[in-house]
């Protein structure tokens, strides 16, 4: 009896113990505190480059990584998505990946501010970084002057095409908007739709890039960024021309334009269903090999000859959890991700449509690759994408406010007001 | 509720001549505790103290990343002023009614055709439930290949004439909700149809033997005999259709997740998007808070009355 009561006692202490630690341990305010990863074993490296051939192309730099000896590292794929939603919750975890693959700027200064990313500047003073252009250190670095970022690839957005269809249709590429707005016409009276899109089925971001590059080309680079950093407002005059202009080529856009995903669009593109399409080289990790050489692109067209001309070059590469439990290993693996090496393996394995990081890396030399660095290096200013300018939180307020553009375009005087009221949620954060 | 009680009397029969037991039964062995207490513990850990902390994030401002911050009634407030909010409210009734009236309609009507033995009858059921195996997700996808603009959907239409009709189901604000309930409900129907069956099957044969003799009707066997004696089974349809249709969000999210511009947001949509899109978590646990309480009230209003119902 006595023993009964006894072990019963120790049994409800015992219990009484565990719950107050799970209370403790599952609080609220847990995520505001440190934590540290666990240390040892591989440095695990978060990937949302879930394309296959851009994943098999990161499982062939993380081999050659392990191979090398030292620090080993395993990869592990999330679906974008799944990537973009999870991180703040990987990174406020008290054992999160150590490496993450994602964007410098912005995205990754909302990041640093909370000291969620490991300092790694003293990996740019190595020799494998210590080539890196200036305005790469400026991107990588955070507003408290430390590097957070290691870039490693950019590519850049350009009006997509088949040379074939465009010689078959007899048609050139444009230099200005009218030009434009004419080949558009042609195209469509041969019964093409000029302009594929992709905004629908889990894609609607891909409408981010025309507002971008209109926004870029009537108000210029400096505005755009200060407009999604909350300094202007969505409804006025300035962000108002945008859509005027956006309305002229709205009768040539797809009709499916909002039905379809952005992969689906492409299709539509390289089966000559639509004549072009503005969207970033990455659409390339979807495509056939084959069909890569018959894809050129434009710049998109001027609209205001005074506006300098800015391009959408987003940069991509990796960031670091500041509660790693393995500092050394992640900054050893970081340092070889920046390696031309790493870069050139990347390239060969991938559509090797991006550019690489590193100034002796080797890009794949195709001529399309030739002419998208052209675009980027003769740029007058470098925008990343409206996400990475702006905010993860911020994106999906555009994609909503863009696709009931292309659906109602004459609601846009009630869509910008909902929108700046929607993004000042946000921004008030 | 004539079911739950039999067994009840049962028991009491079956006890009936024992000796009194209470002195042992007050007695609870050690082991005993340990098989309520942990499961509590774990239930207290990983169910009631994740909902708790979403109630009191419902009082705050959070990102996700800094610590949250306490703003009283501040995310209800807003969601007066919120004309998403009211269009997903909006949505979920439309949801409730259209997913949930209809899937018990069909339902019940698939069990009434298929409850006779005949031959080839088990082929038709198995048909109809096939689709509850599926997974929501794998099942939209199915039905957003079905969907598109170049889909089986319109070619269909196309080839019987009825160009007209072709559409962008899922792209269009004005279809894209009723689009997106069709592979609900063509899931949905299978289940309830398995539930009635096993109400029509427990109906004593004599009730309609009885009703034949007296001369009624087809309708009169139905309206006076199967609804009266399935109306236990009613109480768990409604119940399994409540709690599915607020708690709809797969289907809805992998087909257009609340778009196109939230013209089909139910209220779990509307909550994952606030919540793990534009990372602002306070608001969406005040959403899901919002969610609970419609869930938990309708439920329990529902169940109250029908129990009181079937006592009386």
């Amino acid at each position: 009896m006595n023993t009964s009561a006894q072990s019963r006692r120790t049994f409800l202490a015992g219990a009484a113990a565990v719950g107050a630690t799970a209370l403790t341990s599952g609080c609220v305010a847990s995520s505001s505190s440190g934590g540290k990863g666990s240390s040892g074993g591989a440095v695990t490296l978060q990937s949302n480059l879930s394309a296959p051939q851009a994943k098999s192309a990161m499982q062939e730099v993380v081999d050659a990584f392990n191979k090398r000896g030292g620090a080993k590292g395993s990869l592990n794929t999330v679906a974008s998505e799944t990537f973009r939603t999870q991180l703040p919750t990987y990174l406020t975890s008290a054992t999160p990946p150590d490496l993450y693959t994602w964007y410098p700027g912005s995205v990754a200064e909302s990041y640093a501010r909370k000291n969620l990313l490991l300092d790694v500047s003293d990996i740019w003073a190595e020799p494998e970084l210590a080539g890196y252009s200036d305005a790469l250190k400026k991107l990588c670095t955070d507003s408290a002057g430390k590097k957070v970022f290691v870039p490693t690839t950019y590519y850049w957005w350009g009006v997509f095409y088949r040379k074939s269809n465009f010689a078959k249709w007899g048609v050139k590429e444009p230099k200005t908007w009218d030009e434009f707005l004419d080949l558009c016409d042609k195209l469509k009276s041969k019964g093409v739709a000029p302009i594929g899109l992709g905004a629908g089925g889990g894609t609607p971001w891909v409408a981010s890039s025309w507002f971008d590059y209109l926004n870029i080309r009537i108000n210029g680079a400096k505005y755009h960024r200060d407009l999604l950093a909350g300094k202007h407002r969505f409804d006025d005059p300035e962000v108002r021309k945008v859509f005027d202009r956006w309305s002229e080529a709205l009768p040539f856009f797809d009709p499916n334009s909002t039905a379809l995903p952005f992969q689906d669009a492409t299709t539509g593109l390289l089966q000559g269903r639509t004549g072009m399409m503005l969207i970033g080289t990455f659409f390339a990790d979807a495509a056939p090999k084959d069909q890569l050489d018959d894809i050129d692109f434009f710049r998109f067209p001027v609209i205001d000859p005074k506006v300098p001309l800015a391009e959408e070059a987003p940069t991509d590469g990796y960031f670091a959890s500041a509660r790693t439990g393995r500092k050394d290993e992640t900054k050893e693996m970081l340092r070889y991700l920046a390696t031309a090496e790493a870069q050139e393996i990347y390239l060969k394995g991938s559509s090797g449509t991006s550019l690489p990081a590193h100034p002796d890396a080797k890009d794949s030399g195709t001529p399309l690759v030739v002419k998208g660095r052209k675009l980027i290096e003769n740029a007058a200013d470098i925008t990343q994408f409206f996400n990475r300018d702006s905010s993860d939180a911020l994106a999906p307020t555009a994609d909503t406010a863009l696709t009931h553009f292309l659906s109602k375009p004459k609601e846009i005087g009630s869509i910008l007001t909902t929108w700046q009221r929607d993004a000042q949620k946000i921004w008030s954060q | 509720m004539a079911v739950l009680t039999a067994p009840r009397k049962e028991t009491r029969r079956r006890t009936e001549g024992r000796p009194p037991a209470r002195k042992r039964a007050t007695r609870v062995p050690p082991v005993v505790l340990a098989f309520v207490l942990v499961p509590l513990l774990a239930e207290a850990f990983w169910v009631f103290w994740p909902a708790l902390q979403g109630f009191y994030l419902a009082f705050t401002q959070w990102d996700g990343v800094s610590a949250p911050q306490f703003i009283g009634l501040g995310n209800f407030r807003e969601m007066f002023g919120d004309a998403v909010f009211r269009t997903a409210a909006l949505d979920t009734v439309i949801w409730l009614l259209l997913f949930g009236g209809l899937s018990a309609a069909l339902g019940l009507g698939a069990a009434l055709l298929l409850q006779q033995e005949r031959r080839g009858v088990g082929f038709y059921r198995a048909a109809l439930f096939l689709p509850v195996v599926f997974s929501l997700v794998a099942t939209a996808l199915v039905w957003q290949a079905m969907y598109q603009p170049d889909g089986l959907i319109n070619k269909t239409l196309e080839a019987v004439g009825l160009s007209g009709l072709t559409h962008a189901w899922l792209a269009d604000q004005d279809t894209a909700l009723y689009a997106v309930i069709v592979p609900a409900l063509w899931r949905q129907i299978g289940y309830v149809m398995v539930l009635y069956l096993a109400g029509l099957k427990g109906i004593d044969p004599v009730l309609y033997e009885a009703a034949k003799v007296d001369g009624a009707t087809r309708w009169q066997q139905f309206r006076h005999i199967t609804l009266p004696q399935l109306s236990s089974v009613n109480a768990v349809v409604i119940s399994v259709i409540v709690i599915d249709s607020l708690r709809s969000f797969d289907v809805v999210w992998a087909l257009t997740r609340g778009g196109p511009y939230h013209s089909s947001e139910l209220l779990s949509t509307y909550m994952y998007s606030t919540a793990f899109q534009s990372l602002r978590l306070g608001y969406g646990s005040a959403l899901a808070v919002v969610i609970f309480v419609l869930a938990f009230g309708v439920i329990a209003s529902y169940l109250v009355r029908a129990f009181r119902e079937a006592d009386a």
